[in-house]
């Protein structure tokens, strides 16, 4: 009894300093892991060795939980710790490595993460996978009903005078501006969505194109002081180089609220889910979530969504919800009802 | 470097001021006159947190020059540290509302903005306000780790506790806040990016300090308190990390990643 007892105590002490021991190195490849970048990291962390000190990580836990009895009998502490396995399961089994295991072991084929490209009025189900760019297809379709892109309103169009002072001034029709008594005063004439230039007769005329198409632009008049008036476009997509004469810049530039997909989910034939999908605001269908990634810059026309499994989320989510509610009820609330008992039981020996 | 011309800018001198005029007037023994002096500070201060969610039309918590401007508010903070969890430091706590909103003051851009898409979640304010929270406990932890290292006897008032005991507790309060805010993160990260974890750099860095927090636990649960001064140590490296996350990351160009848009 007496020896077991000795090597039990010999063994914990064995296991803190293993886990000082993988927390301080964790913390090394965490910081090693912030001066390579995100996707050598990620790489990085899902090579063999990590594989295997994650692994480790999760044994020295479970033996945690195993040979120190506090760890069992405070409920905080066993929640903190098997949250924290639970996490590291669940991002094993949707890690890359994790779904081949699935793949070889259950039959269960699906992508890690990828992406899909769908234009406007098309329904698409092959994703390029981000590992390998192989291609997988889905046993459903989603089909884009309509991409678009929301501007905070209203936009401004941006003064830079050479002396260093700037404006900002809200791009309304009508709207006119005092550059100062040398240079004149700006009136804003119109905006444009889609800019164009058609030729009638040997007139040249700005319109703007209701076709696909970005190519923002606002017309500006200037009153000069001599009374002249000489107008120009200034456009968002190719912002005019200043000359040693000008005596201030403008320059247009939207700010972007939102990008938006209109989707359709469609299997056999039939429209089974519906989502208007935003950055924030994925698409969850089928096992995978599917989000606003990327889209047509030149024309608006298609948009491109990432595509990532979500095996292994649920546990991932469980674990965190485990991992508050123990720090919470460990460090916080174990303290404040211990605190209050105390005044009670005082205020009953007082009186 | 640059002084701001704007009354955001005045509002922030004056809260510095406020803060500054009572560190030095506790630190003189005027101890009434200087409390008067940080409540000053801090009503100045929320009047220019206040001023700047009115201008930018959004909660400010978006870039540092709005999260350094939340940290000023700090006076609320100290009476809680102070009555309900027994640790002082009361002057430090000036000194340090006047050290978080120099840098709003004076160095980082002002400007309003508008919010991204990826920023418009009902997880930002959570995530970032739970982080600020949990940085000010852990920069008063970090104070009573350097007096508790810097050795001498200290003059413990009746009722607050020494500095050992003092910056366990602060760790205590600021590891779960610290603990939500990663989790709020990873939570919001699977909602906007696709991945709970995107072993971005400063998803790394966060990584790293709350780890640091956790080998303090481990530490401290193995000793006691028979090593205090590396107790301490774990908790001054852990803050040195936490500022290399708040401010490194975005400010250096070695570390390019999603949180860029913080800068």
């Amino acid at each position: 009894m007496g020896i077991n007892q000795s090597l039990k105590n010999k063994f914990r002490r064995l296991l803190m300093w293993a886990a000082l021991l993988l927390i301080v190195l964790l913390i090394f490849l965490s910081i090693y892991g912030a001066f390579v970048g995100a996707e050598r990291a990620k790489s990085f962390f899902n090579l063999l060795p990590l594989t295997v000190y994650w692994v480790v990580l999760v044994v020295a836990l479970v033996a945690g939980l195993g040979v120190f009895g506090r760890l069992v009998r405070a409920p905080g502490l066993l929640l903190i710790h098997l949250g924290v396995i639970v996490v590291l399961l669940g991002g094993m089994a949707g890690s890359e490595r994790g779904h081949e295991l699935q793949r070889r072991f259950f039959g269960i084929d699906k992508v890690q993460a990828g992406s899909m490209v769908i234009s406007e009025g098309e329904s698409e189900n092959l994703i390029t996978s981000e590992k390998d760019g192989a291609r997988w297809r889905l046993p459903f379709s989603i089909r884009l009903k309509d991409f678009r892109i929301e501007y905070y309103k209203p936009d401004y169009l941006r003064v830079q005078m050479r002396s260093g002072e700037g404006w900002k001034i809200p791009v309304e029709a009508g709207v006119e501006y005092s550059l100062g008594a040398d240079i004149g005063e700006l009136r804003i004439v119109r905006a444009f969505e889609n800019f164009k230039i058609t030729i009638e007769g040997d007139k040249r005329i700005a319109v703007d194109d209701r076709r696909p198409g970005i190519n923002p632009a606002v017309q500006v008049e200037i009153r000069h002081p001599d009374g002249s008036i000489t107008s120009e476009y200034v456009f968002e997509r190719f912002p005019s180089q200043p000359r040693p004469e000008d005596k201030f810049l403008l320059t247009y530039r939207r700010i972007i609220s939102d990008y938006i997909s209109d989707l359709e989910v469609i299997e056999d034939g039939r429209v089974v889910a519906e989502k208007s999908i935003e950055v924030n605001k994925p698409l969850h269908f089928g096992g995978y979530h599917f989000y606003q990634y990327f889209y047509d810059t030149e024309a608006g026309q298609y948009t491109e969504l990432s595509v990532t499994s979500d095996t292994g989320l649920r546990f991932v989510y469980a674990g965190y919800v485990m991992l508050c509610a123990g720090v919470i009820w460990h460090l916080w609330l174990r303290e404040i009802l211990a605190k209050r008992k105390r005044q009670r039981t005082e205020r009953k020996n007082g009186n | 470097m640059e002084i701001k011309y704007t009354l955001q800018g005045l509002l922030i001198y004056i809260a510095i001021a406020g803060y500054l005029s009572a560190f030095i007037t506790t630190t003189a023994g005027l101890r009434r006159t200087g409390r008067v002096l940080y409540f000053f500070g801090f009503m100045t201060s929320c009047f220019s947190y206040g001023y700047r969610w009115y201008d930018a039309g959004h909660v400010p918590l978006q870039n540092l020059f709005e999260v350094f401007l939340c940290l000023g508010m700090i006076y609320p903070f100290s009476l809680f540290c102070r009555r309900v969890l027994g640790v002082g430091g009361l002057s430090s706590d000036m000194f340090l509302g006047a050290v978080v909103l120099f840098p709003a003051g004076f160095i980082f851009n002002a400007e309003p903005q508008h919010l991204p898409p990826a920023l418009q979640s009902r997880l930002f304010v959570p995530h970032v306000a739970v982080y600020v929270l949990s940085y000010i406990f852990m920069a008063k932890a970090s104070f009573q780790a350097i007096m508790q290292l810097s050795g001498g006897e200290y003059k413990t008032e009746e009722g607050l506790l020494g500095p050992e005991e003092a910056t366990y507790r602060m760790i205590r309060a600021g590891f779960v806040l610290l603990t939500l805010g990663l989790i709020l993160g990873s939570w919001w990260g699977k909602l906007a990016w696709g991945d709970y974890w995107g072993w971005d750099p400063k998803e790394l860095w966060s990584l790293a300090s709350w780890l640091i927090y956790v080998g303090y636990f481990h530490f401290r649960y193995m000793f006691g308190k028979k090593h205090a001064r590396i107790n301490s140590i774990w908790v001054i490296v852990g803050m040195a990390v936490i500022i290399i996350t708040l401010l490194w990351v975005n400010l250096s160009r070695l570390f390019g990643g999603l949180h860029s848009y913080a800068t």
